[in-house]
């Protein structure tokens, strides 16, 4: 009954997904206004009926209704609510169905806000919006349809993947990723309809811009999650695998970044457009391609869902997307005009054009990375994996360049610079390179990267600092209060540029805390007997205890440890070890003790309950904290200057450039 | 037209999904092991219930099939029922060993006592045997042939079919 509900909602989806996006196309043809208002119509039913679908699922869920396959396949009852809740994006089937639920949401949104407006491009990115919902619902409606009809329903059911219930930070973690992959749908769409008109003029610039900032937004975060629950569950002390599903989601970010500032240079120099949309194309085949990777069957990841059919439907998507975007681009980019040029080498947009292509080398560099053992299998017949040092040896010169680049591409101005104006703004932030390099000297870096992280990281805090507050100085300087200018010249009229310049803040701390605690982390293997004290990286560590718990789904096995620094105790961590009903291997949960300094971290390799022993790793890594702090600074930055403006943002660049050369004169 | 950005695009397409079309239907989970076609190492354990030995080398002239399991491990209860079913019928030219590590030998007697059993099942106590035979995870079978040599490896729970499929290959000179 309540599958055959939703599974008439999800056909529901499909036409008016199908027929909405005909309309939209038809309309962008006809410039009908009749078309367009119907395409809209449709593309609100279409978020109405999936997000109903998606209600009733995780009604049927929470009704335990285990005659409803999905809920058959995930569902327990011995499991807390959360879980059951979590359960909804925890396996394949549902995992499509919450995308197809958050990609509703973002069409209904961007349909709604940008409707009256943009006429020239609205109905075909409705078209293009609606054309990938309706491939989502054909997924739901058939190689992953959650909603078989069970005729003999089971009374219990095995509940999700125990990894998911490990921690809560797996309740969180890929909604942010959906909203971060699904949104990229959004800019998609507005590309490719700049390019079926072959112009892309300044007004669509600003949807552009914002559909995009928010899923990076959400995308970076996610990210972070995925690191920080790794992190706190998997035990090995570290946070970044290059696993190829945390490839996956890290590819689209990468020229998702990339896109982000070349769309400023489109801004600024009307430059770069074919670039810009090029990148956002990228990023949403990107996006597809993770889809792929995670639910193929084809990589080898702690994210694989079971193996499934759907990955040749997948795929299909992915080659007509893909060839879609490659013939859009070859018949249109040269319409797409220039007005203007980069002006010389030393010049903000050349450092724009260099941060992009960085940023695409990285790309190329992961994305190789993760599919080479494919190449390897396909053309030699060997497994072989493509491990850290592949990725370390690679990524670690380009993000420090990168991030060099960070550092003097907003210390210089627009277009062409006098010899002297160079020499001023790039000579003094050495001194913040120097002092930051020798900082990190003193406490003990000896690592020559992460040195180089260092120096490059304080010249680009030292640019970043100063850049920061060039309007409210400025306001200052005129005689304006302190506060007053502040509110001005920071809160509202600088507010974008003050949040990049956050956001610029926050990548530092950022990858400085990533180079930092993954160069200096010491690890300590000790074996312990219950009462016994032993030291490892400067903290003495007493084995208080070992007991078991039995919980209805899990068991598990939790040693008390207490850390005393300096002889006084300063924490307890109980590191467990979880043998899930329905899993092959027993799970660990490592334990952390967190200062903003560095972490203590404890996981245990092997623990004897009768004789009340256990043996334990000890990884102690400075600044980890720092990671998950910056990134959702970043974020918080980001959506600060995502805060609509009273004034357009064109008139309020152009009104603190001239001022900011001048400072820099 | 642009023909650079048509030709360069389809190289990457082409180069990309072709990848990823042929990695299609493989499964990256699967660990071949380097011990097909080897010898089976030799082990000698105790037997649950019986306190026997069982020396492995004393099933030579005959396919063995070597089941790496615990009790606390659910695909094992899951595949326990269709290993004694196929041991019923196919022994005793086919000779079935179950190898328990990382358990107690009273949990384990429970097991086999409420859920049937109808081939040895020994004791690695040290899990010296399971480190030699490379096991990643339980459960896992070996198929060895008639001369002890091993000829497939299966991780997961084992339903007849598969059975049947690897112990074809043991079965083949």
């Amino acid at each position: 009954m309540i599958a055959s509900l939703g599974r008439l909602l999800i056909l529901g989806s499909l036409l008016a997904a199908t027929a909405g996006s005909l309309l939209g196309f038809a309309a962008g043809r006809t410039r009908s206004v009749d078309g367009l208002k119907w395409a809209r119509r449709f593309a609100y039913l279409y978020c109405a009926l999936i997000m109903l679908a998606t209600v009733v699922m995780v009604v049927a869920l929470l009704r335990h209704d285990f005659s409803v396959s999905y809920v058959a396949h995930v569902g327990s009852r011995s499991v807390p609510t959360w879980v059951t809740v979590v359960s909804l994006w925890s396996s394949l089937e549902g995992s499509i169905l919450f995308w197809g639920f958050v990609l509703g949401g973002y069409i209904a949104i961007a349909t709604f806000l940008t409707r009256g407006r943009y006429p020239e491009y609205q109905p075909d990115a409705i078209g293009v919006w609606l054309g990938c919902a309706a491939f989502f619902s054909f997924l739901i409606a058939g190689p992953a349809n959650p909603f078989h009809t069970i005729p003999n329903p089971p009374l219990d059911g095995p509940g999700p993947n125990p990894l998911l219930q490990n921690h809560l930070l797996m309740a969180v973690h890929p909604p942010f990723l959906y909203l971060g992959y699904v949104g990229m749908t959004i800019p998609f769409g507005f590309a490719c309809a700049a390019l079926l008109k072959g112009r892309l003029g300044h007004s669509v610039l600003k949807p552009l811009r914002e559909s995009l900032m928010l899923p990076w937004i959400f995308q970076s975060i996610a990210i972070m999650l995925g690191g920080w629950w790794a992190y706190e569950v998997l035990g090995w002390g570290g946070y970044w695998a290059w696993d190829p599903v945390e490839n996956a989601s890290l590819l689209p970010w990468l020229t998702a970044t990339a896109a982000l500032h070349s769309i400023m240079v489109v801004e600024r120099k009307g430059i770069l457009k074919g670039w810009t949309v090029t990148l956002i194309q990228a990023t949403f085949l990107l996006v597809i391609l993770g889809t792929f990777m995670t639910r193929s069957g084809v990589f080898n990841s702690v994210h694989s869902f079971t193996q499934s059919a759907i990955g040749p439907t997948i795929l299909a998507f992915l080659g007509f997307a893909l060839l879609f975007s490659i013939a859009l681009l070859a018949f249109r980019i040269d319409k797409l005009e220039t007005e203007g040029r980069i002006e010389g080498a030393a010049s903000r947009e050349a450092m724009f054009l260099v941060n992009n292509l960085l940023f695409v080398l990285l790309t190329f560099t992961v994305l190789i990375g993760t599919v080479f053992p494919l190449i390897v299998e396909a053309v030699k017949g060997k497994q072989m994996s493509v491990g850290r040092p592949y990725f370390d040896s690679m990524v670690v010169p380009i993000g420090a360049v990168l991030l060099f680049v960070l550092g003097i591409g907003p210390a210089l101005p627009w277009g062409r610079a006098t010899g002297e104006q160079i020499r001023k703004s790039l000579l003094p932030p050495l001194i913040g390179a120097v002092v930051l390099a020798a900082l990190g000297y003193v406490v003990g870096v000896r690592n020559p990267w992460t040195l180089v992280t260092l120096a490059f990281g304080g010249y680009a805090a030292q640019v970043t600092l100063k850049e920061m507050f060039v309007p409210m100085r400025q306001r200052m300087r005129r005689g304006e209060p302190a506060g007053l200018a502040f509110v001005d010249g920071q809160l509202r009229r600088g507010r974008r540029r003050f949040a990049s310049y956050i956001v610029h803040a926050s990548a530092v701390v950022a990858i400085i805390a990533i180079a930092v605690s993954s160069s200096m982390r010491q690890t300590t293997e000790l074996h312990f007997a219950k009462g016994q004290t032993q030291q490892a990286s400067g903290y003495d560590i007493t084995l208080t205890g070992i007991k078991e718990v039995q919980e209805p789904h899990r068991s598990s096995i939790i040693s008390t440890f207490v850390i005393a620094r300096n002889g006084k105790p300063v924490a307890t961590l109980e590191p467990n070890m979880n043998q899930y009903q329905m899993m092959r291997e027993p799970i660990g949960s490592p334990d952390v003790y967190t200062t903003l300094g560095g972490d203590l971290y404890i996981s245990l390799s092997n623990v004897d309950l009768l004789n009340q022993t256990a043996s334990i790793a000890v990884f102690a890594s400075p600044l980890v904290v720092w990671i998950w702090i910056s990134v959702i600074a970043m974020g918080l930055g980001a959506l600060f200057g995502l805060i609509p403006s009273r004034r357009a943002v064109v008139s309020e660049s152009t009104e603190t450039l001239p001022e900011a050369a001048a400072e820099t004169a | 037209m642009n023909r650079t950005v048509l030709i360069v695009g389809f190289i990457i397409a082409a180069a990309l999904l072709g990848v990823l079309f042929l990695g299609l239907g493989k499964n990256p989970a699967e660990i071949r092991t380097p011990l097909i076609g080897k010898p089976a190492p030799a082990f000698a354990l105790r037997e649950v219930g019986t306190g026997q030995t069982i020396d492995l080398a004393q099933f030579k002239g005959k396919p063995v099939i070597i089941n790496f399991w615990a009790t606390w491990c659910g695909p094992c209860w899951e595949e326990h029922p269709v290993l004694v079913a196929n041991a019923r019928t196919l022994q005793p030219n086919v000779q079935f060993l179950g190898v328990v590590f990382q358990d107690t030998e009273e949990k384990i007697l429970g097991f086999l006592q409420q859920r049937g059993s109808s081939y040895p099942t020994v004791v690695d106590q040290a899990g010296k045997t399971a480190i030699a035979y490379g096991i990643g995870g339980v459960p896992e079978t070996y198929f060895v042939d008639a001369n002890g040599i091993i000829r497939a490896k299966y991780s997961g729970p084992m339903s007849s079919d598969i059975l049947q499929e690897n112990l074809r290959k043991a079965m083949t000179p």
